[in-house]
């Protein structure tokens, strides 16, 4: 049974995620502060971290950046005010697996737990991030894991390959996938110079926090987002 | 003598001078009496004695000779010679032994005669007088010794009538008194016309006085003929600008040329005032000059009146065309006496119904306890303002007036004049205003407000979900699981209902009147919005709130919008100097109510930037903002200090650049 730690400052909502995750099969942790919460985590290690972001003393973002510091593998999921998406990107940045937005929506907890629990597994295979499989009308580039500054070489690679073939390209991002600050500086120079080139390009399988990250940075006006990679490719007219 | 005091001056007059000429005239008649019937009788005597002398000068050769035939005939003759018929009755000459020798009557001698007055035996020639009765009749005899050489051969007797002198007496006392009568009333006449001269410009002047205390002062000064060349000389001496026409002033009377200003010297005398024509000339008689200063007199009243005139219409013309109602109220009662037309137009009674009403019927509520403690207690002069009273129209309407009210005399009535000022416009605006800025605060709060209502709602979500999933699943929840989350779930809602009433009360227009209010109650209020906040800004809250706090008069979310702002200035201040130096120190706001010498006192400290003292002054200004610019209004502590003051509070501010801010107010107690 994993492990999994709770961090914020509202007893009720700590209560409330203790049953809702010990429904799931975790053995929850709580800490009611930023500093607690770091105290459990050294001492526990849990793999999976949930923290608010705002909280008096120290907050959220301070708690990711610390245990980021002390473990960069612990998937850190960040929970946020509604609509706050200024500090959601700056969560990213710092390397957050997703983010949630409160009041906390069942699925969304779901999807967030299970894209931690589907980074962790693939930490354990030590499976490729980056993948890319030519179908002869377009290049499909598998994306799993975390796109952060340290994939970017192999992104970049994999992307210039499938521009190489001068077909459309298809970017099938998994469900376990995220993206920081840096990865999407790195997407956004690409789809640009597709678009520079005439190449059509288009995103399938995002999970909807991200699909609001990136059409707030502007990257949907490159790329149109699917569901699918089956619904990408058909719109793409290949 | 008081019966003589209500005699008229004029009849005075007349009567002492009769009485002197009476006195004079009886002395004159008593004495002339005395004098003319002395001198007359001895006159008539002397003429007696002048006959019976020369009778017996006569008639002694007879006598010797004893012829006395011819005695007889030198007798009658004597007594019937001339006017002496009527003046001698009788004559007789008698012997040394008393024997008659001769006499005058025509019948018997009458006895007893020739003794009745006897010469006295050595009186030498003195003739002997006294009064006698012959036959009833009385007379004066005469008797005169007849001597030869040193003899007496016989005495001559003359008998006087004695009705012939009282006659002539009597005429001459006819003569003389009708004399004096002609005297008395030539007297009684002239003194009538003296006194009535006299008394005539006195008479003149009492009827023109009493015409001056009917009001009428325009009359010609009219002292009778006597005074008519002199009143009319009078008229050519006159310099004098002032006298004749009462719009200039006079220097005697004002002691000045015109309206001086305090600060101005005093204005000089000019050269026709120096010596005033109308003060110092005193010509004719004291009843002229008696008319003079009373002419002088007039015309000082007439000035006075006129001056009277003018300031009354002046000042009836402010009291008229005034802007604002204004009411003089007797100072027992608050009873109207008197309003002007726009009492009328502002109230919406007719005036005479005004006239009719008590003041505190105006009232909308029960303010006027003050009002009619200040009437009672007022002095002439007094003034006291009553701000945003409420007053009600004739339909209704409240009325919002800032009231003066000052003390003075109306007639002889204590009385206060209360001048109301229309503000209704002016404090709609203002709670337009402040309905506004409270808008904008609520704004302001809404991201403090949705993470507040955020946290409850995730509660409930997530323990919704939970029993959700469980049941999706099939699994049995605990009954421990499920208390726990129902629970919650309750708990929580009564969570976010507490903000959102906390909102709704914050928002919702005040009323009018004012409400007893616990100053703790609106702090705890905005705290339960705000405190939050604080916390997730690291700012420590340091509350002392006092006990049983007198209430004040207020309105409990104005308070609460005035406690708004200052806590969240407040807490701005701690993050602008935590984002300049990196957060150096405590971040600590101290809230504290207290009384302090009666008053109810609520302090907001934080250990912030500070204020400069140089902005200190400004910071109450509308549209002045310390904050970058689409971060606040600048009207927080503009309307904040206008909803204080309206609660007859103060508000102070003291601050020092890097030691924090405390802004401290203090309210009255509710009565």
């Amino acid at each position: 049974m994993s492990k999994i730690l709770v961090i914020d400052d509202e007893k009720p909502t700590l209560s409330m995620f203790k049953l809702f995750l010990g429904a799931y099969g975790y053995e929850v942790l709580t800490a009611e502060s930023g500093e607690a919460g770091l105290e459990v985590f050294v001492r526990e290690h849990p793999p999976i971290v949930l923290t608010d972001i705002k909280m008096p003393g120290m907050d959220g973002l301070h708690v990711l950046k610390r245990i980021k510091e002390i473990d960069p593998f612990a998937e850190v999921i960040v929970i946020t005010g509604h609509g706050d998406m200024d500090i959601a990107i700056t969560a990213l940045n710092l390397n957050a697996t997703d983010f949630i937005n409160k009041p906390i929506q069942r699925g969304d907890l779901d999807a967030a737990l299970r894209r931690a629990e589907e980074r962790l597994q693939l930490l354990r295979d030590k499976e490729e991030e980056v993948a890319s499989r030519d179908l002869g009308y377009a290049v499909v580039i598998d994306v799993k894991g975390n796109i952060t500054s340290r994939s970017e070489p192999f992104l970049i690679a994999e992307y210039e390959k499938a521009a190489a073939s001068g077909g459309s390209i298809v970017m099938r991002f998994d469900d376990n996938s995220s993206i920081n600050g840096a990865g999407i500086a790195v997407l956004i120079q690409l789809f640009s110079e597709s678009e520079k080139q005439g190449q059509a390009v288009a995103i399938a399988g995002l999970s909807e926090n991200f699909r609001k990250v990136f059409d707030m940075v502007g990257i949907t006006r490159f790329a149109a987002i699917y569901d699918t990679e089956e619904e990408a490719l058909t719109a793409l007219g290949a | 003598m008081k019966r003589f005091r209500n005699i008229s001056l004029k009849n005075k007059i007349y009567f002492s001078i009769l009485a002197v000429i009476m006195l004079i005239s009886v002395a004159i008649a008593l004495l002339a009496r005395g004098i003319l019937l002395e001198s007359l009788t001895s006159e008539l005597e002397h003429r007696g004695v002048g006959i019976a002398q020369s009778i017996a000068d006569r008639g002694s050769g007879f006598v010797l000779d004893n012829d006395h035939p011819s005695l007889t005939a030198l007798i009658f003759d004597a007594s019937l010679l001339g006017e002496r018929r009527n003046l001698v009755s009788y004559i007789f000459i008698s012997g040394p032994n008393d024997e008659i020798l001769a006499h005058t009557f025509v019948r018997p001698f009458p006895q007893n005669l020739s003794r009745s007055n006897p010469l006295p035996p050595n009186g030498e020639g003195v003739p002997s007088v006294r009064q006698v009765k012959v036959d009833g009749e009385p007379a004066l005899d005469i008797a005169v010794p007849m001597l030869e050489g040193i003899y007496r051969v016989a005495t001559v007797h003359v008998g006087l009538n004695k009705r012939h002198i009282d006659t002539l007496v009597g005429r001459l006392r006819i003569m003389f008194l009708g004399f004096i009568a002609l005297v008395c009333t030539i007297i009684f006449w002239i003194s009538h016309r003296i006194s009535g001269y006299i008394t005539l410009p006195v008479t003149k002047l009492i009827e023109m006085s009493d015409e001056i205390s009917k009001g009428n002062l325009n009359f010609k000064l009219d002292l009778g003929s006597q005074y008519e060349d002199l009143l009319s000389d009078q008229g050519k001496f006159e310099r004098c600008p002032a006298y004749h026409n009462s719009d200039l002033p006079c220097w005697h009377v004002d002691k000045t040329m015109g309206p001086v200003s305090p600060d101005s010297p005093p204005p000089a005398k000019p050269p026709y005032c120096r010596e005033c024509v109308i003060r110092h000339r005193q010509i004719g008689d004291e009843v002229l000059q008696l008319a003079d200063s009373f002419v002088y007199m007039v015309r000082s009243i007439r000035l006075y009146r006129n001056r009277l005139r003018e300031s009354e219409a002046k000042y009836r013309w402010l009291f008229d065309a005034g802007p604002d109602p204004i009411f003089v109220l007797e100072a027992g009662t608050l009873k109207i006496l008197d309003v002007n037309p726009r009492g009328e137009e502002v109230y919406g009674y007719p005036t005479r119904e005004l006239l009719r009403m008590n003041f505190s019927e105006l009232e909308a509520q029960d303010g006027m306890g003050s009002l009619a403690n200040f009437a009672k207690r007022a002095k002439p002069g007094e003034r006291v303002l009553y701000p945003k009273a409420i007053h009600r129209r004739s339909d209704g309407q409240p009325l919002f007036v800032n009231m003066h009210a000052c003390g003075t005399r109306y007639g002889d009535r204590e009385a206060i004049v209360v001048s109301a000022t229309d503000i209704t416009d002016i404090v709609e605006k203002d709670a337009q205003l402040v309905q506004a800025s409270k808008m904008a605060t609520l704004g302001e709060m809404s991201a403090g407000i949705a993470h507040e209502l955020n946290q409850p709602l995730n509660a409930i979500r997530m323990g919704s979900d939970y029993l959700g999933m469980m049941v999706e699943s099939g699994r049995e929840i605990p009954g421990a699981h499920l208390r726990q989350v129902t629970s919650e779930i309750g708990a929580q809602i009564d969570r976010a209902t507490e903000i959102v009433n906390t909102l709704r009360q914050f928002g919702r227009k005040s009323a009018i009147t004012l409400e007893r209010v616990d100053i703790n109650d609106p702090v705890r209020a905005i705290l339960k919005i705000i405190s939050q906040q604080l916390k997730l800004q690291n700012i420590t809250l340091d509350l002392d709130l006092a006990s049983e706090l007198p209430p004040v008069m207020a309105h409990g979310n104005r308070l609460q919008q005035v406690f708004f702002n200052l806590v969240s200035n407040a807490r701005d201040a701690i993050n602008m100097w935590s984002d300049e130096e990196g957060d150096p120190r405590d971040r600590v706001i101290a809230i504290r109510t207290f009384t302090e010498s009666g008053r109810v006192i609520m302090t907001v400290s934080d250990s912030g930037t500070g204020i400069d003292k140089s902005l200190v002054d400004k910071i109450f200004e509308p549209f002045y903002t310390t904050k970058e610019t689409g971060q606040g209004m600048g009207l927080g502590l503009a309307i904040s200090y206008g909803i204080v003051k309206d609660y007859d509070g103060e508000i102070a501010v003291d601050s020092k650049v890097g030691a924090g801010t405390t802004f401290r107010l203090s309210f009255p107690p509710a009565p």
